[in-house]
């Protein structure tokens, strides 16, 4: 297990640890003076082999949840390897596992009455089912009533239309997310925003469907559309920062242990250092810009807990054709050192240089479930710092239109 | 109901300019043309933000598709009769699940996707018809 922390932020971190030993046994009324205690912000993180259905998981950061029927006390379930999201909006839950928990979530419906579901594209498939209402508890912060999407795995509702997950491509079930389900707490309050609520040809994400299973794309109010719970938090809902230790080995670690703080500089274990901070906002669509190793092309960036690896097209460097890595970049001479340089959108417009190494994944330790310079063969109009970034760093991601002291989000920083 | 996912009657990729006038159709966008010494290139572009370009060879096949939108537009149309193939090239992953930025790469067809809802990126094309002169990189 990786214990060890970083030096850089040690006055927080003593905070931090102040905090949780105050916290134990889940007794923070230690305050005392008469001022309420603080809400417990800090949620538990692993990186870890995955759900006992779907093991062999790699660079995936889980959190544990709890989740109740709305305003239910007893529809109730605590749902673990919950994959920690940064480049998505919102709670996703696979079915089947809510089934096995003994929970029915009450399911949204339209003004038609017609049940809502969604289909949302990842990469590398996509997700479809039914949005529903939960009352979630992260941590000691609820965000009640939070429209969430159930992945149906089961088929339990309507069917996908022909072009969500059109030749097998849907990624709904434990198997196919690597994860019981996804909490994205990424830079937007809502999954779709704007571009759902009235368009004149309704974007096909949001959907209608009629009790036979018929289903046709609508627009969606923001308030019923799923939503990133950080938002709905009665405090510290300006954003979250993921905190993560430097790893030991540099063939991989068996296991990572860190925190998912809620709030930015709203309690004294969250507080943003005074200077040094590398704020990057992010345009409309949640992107900000990253050049690579001194190249011309300007791409549209993101730092994605949910992304197993630096993320990005180089074609100079080769990629694994053997291994449990095919795919992955495996460099002729490893490490392979590269950079990319970060610029912010807008007016938190920091310049940041980061340099990064590239390993050779065959020479990782089996199962080891934490690679530091893991690199993916990714598309060539992004870039993605994956999980690897988050070794060794606190990176803040700040929800739109909330402030967090100078800075007012949609923004990345560390 | 949107016209986004009605089923594909032509193919794109591998298809000829019939076939990008029926997407531009689908998708209810503008087609504009630029045309260069070896190829041309067909832009769609929608009122909901969807932009997709279709190359054209000089033989009159589209070699290259590219895409950016709020969403990712039908692949199984834009793709074509080489979707079948990248469907069971993402079901093959050696490492499945989310991966939020992939590259398909096939002896005969690459296919890069990336993105995040509101902002998709992506393109297609087949190597074997990129015309002499042309870089994959100008393919977008």
């Amino acid at each position: 297990m990786t214990t060890h922390r970083r030096l850089k932020f040690s006055a927080a971190i003593a905070l931090t640890a102040g905090m949780l030993a105050a916290c134990v046994g889940g007794n923070n009324q230690s305050g005392g003076g008469g001022t309420p205690p603080p809400t417990l912000n800090d949620l538990a993180v692993s990186v870890d082999s995955g759900p006992a259905a779907a093991p062999g998981q790699v660079n995936h950061a889980y959190v544990t949840i709890k989740v109740c029927a709305t305003g239910s006390q007893t529809q109730c379930a605590t749902i673990d390897h919950v994959l920690l999201d940064t480049d998505s909006t919102g709670l996703r839950l696979v079915r089947s596992v809510l089934t096995a928990a003994g929970v029915t979530l009450g399911g949204a419906t339209d003004a038609q009455g017609q049940a809502i579901e969604e289909c949302v594209t990842f990469g590398s498939g996509q997700v479809w089912g039914p949005v529903a209402s939960a009352d979630v508890t992260l941590a000691g912060e609820v965000a009640a009533a939070l429209p969430v999407q159930i992945m149906d795995d089961s088929g339990a509702g309507a069917p996908p239309p022909p072009t969500c997950g059109a030749g097998g491509t849907l990624i709904n079930g434990v198997s196919g997310m690597g994860a019981n389900g996804l909490l994205g707490v990424g830079v937007f309050a809502q999954d779709c925003g704007a571009g759902c609520v009235n368009a004149a040809a309704p974007l096909p994400v949001y959907f209608g469907c009629t009790a036979a299973g018929a289903c046709s794309a609508e627009n969606m109010a923001l308030a019923t559309q799923v939503t990133n719970p950080v938002a709905m938090f009665a405090t510290d809902n300006n954003g979250v920062i993921v905190d993560l230790p430097n790893l030991i080995n540099a063939n991989g670690d068996a296991s990572v242990q860190g925190q998912l703080l809620f709030g930015i500089g709203t309690q004294s274990d969250n507080m943003p250092p005074a200077t040094g901070l590398n704020v990057l906002g992010t345009d409309a669509q949640g992107n900000f810009t990253a050049t690579y190793n001194g190249g011309t092309g300007v791409l549209p960036a993101v730092i994605d807990s949910g992304t197993d690896s630096y993320a990005f097209n180089d074609p100079a460097i080769a990629t694994c054709s053997s291994g449990p890595f095919v795919g992955y970049y495996c460099p002729a001479v490893a490490p392979l050192n590269r950079f990319a340089v970060n610029m912010g959108v807008g007016a938190n417009s920091a310049t940041s240089t980061v340099n990064f190494a590239i390993a050779d994944p065959n020479s990782f330790v089996a199962k080891a479930v934490a690679f530091a310079d893991l690199a993916g063969g990714g598309g060539s109009s992004t870039f993605t710092w994956g999980m690897p970034f988050f070794y060794g760093r606190m990176v803040y991601v700040g929800i739109e239109q909330r402030a967090a002291g100078a800075y007012t989000g949609p923004y990345f920083a560390y | 109901m949107s016209a986004l996912w009605v089923a594909p009657a032509h193919a794109a990729l591998g298809g000829g300019e019939a076939s990008v006038r029926a997407d531009a159709n689908e998708l209810g966008g503008a087609i504009s043309v630029t045309l260069l010494q070896q190829y041309d290139i067909l832009k769609i572009a929608t009122a909901g933000g969807m932009r997709v370009r279709e190359f054209l060879s000089r033989t009159g096949v589209v070699f290259a598709v590219s895409w950016s939108g709020p969403v990712v537009p039908d692949l199984q149309r834009l793709l074509g009769a080489h979707y079948a193939s990248y469907a069971q090239a993402l079901a093959a992953l050696q490492r499945p699940g989310l991966q939020r930025s992939l590259r398909i790469g096939l002896p005969d067809l690459i296919v890069e996707v990336g993105g995040h809802l509101r902002a998709y990126l992506g393109r297609a094309y087949l190597p074997a018809l990129i015309p002499a002169g042309t870089s994959a990189s100008d393919l977008r």
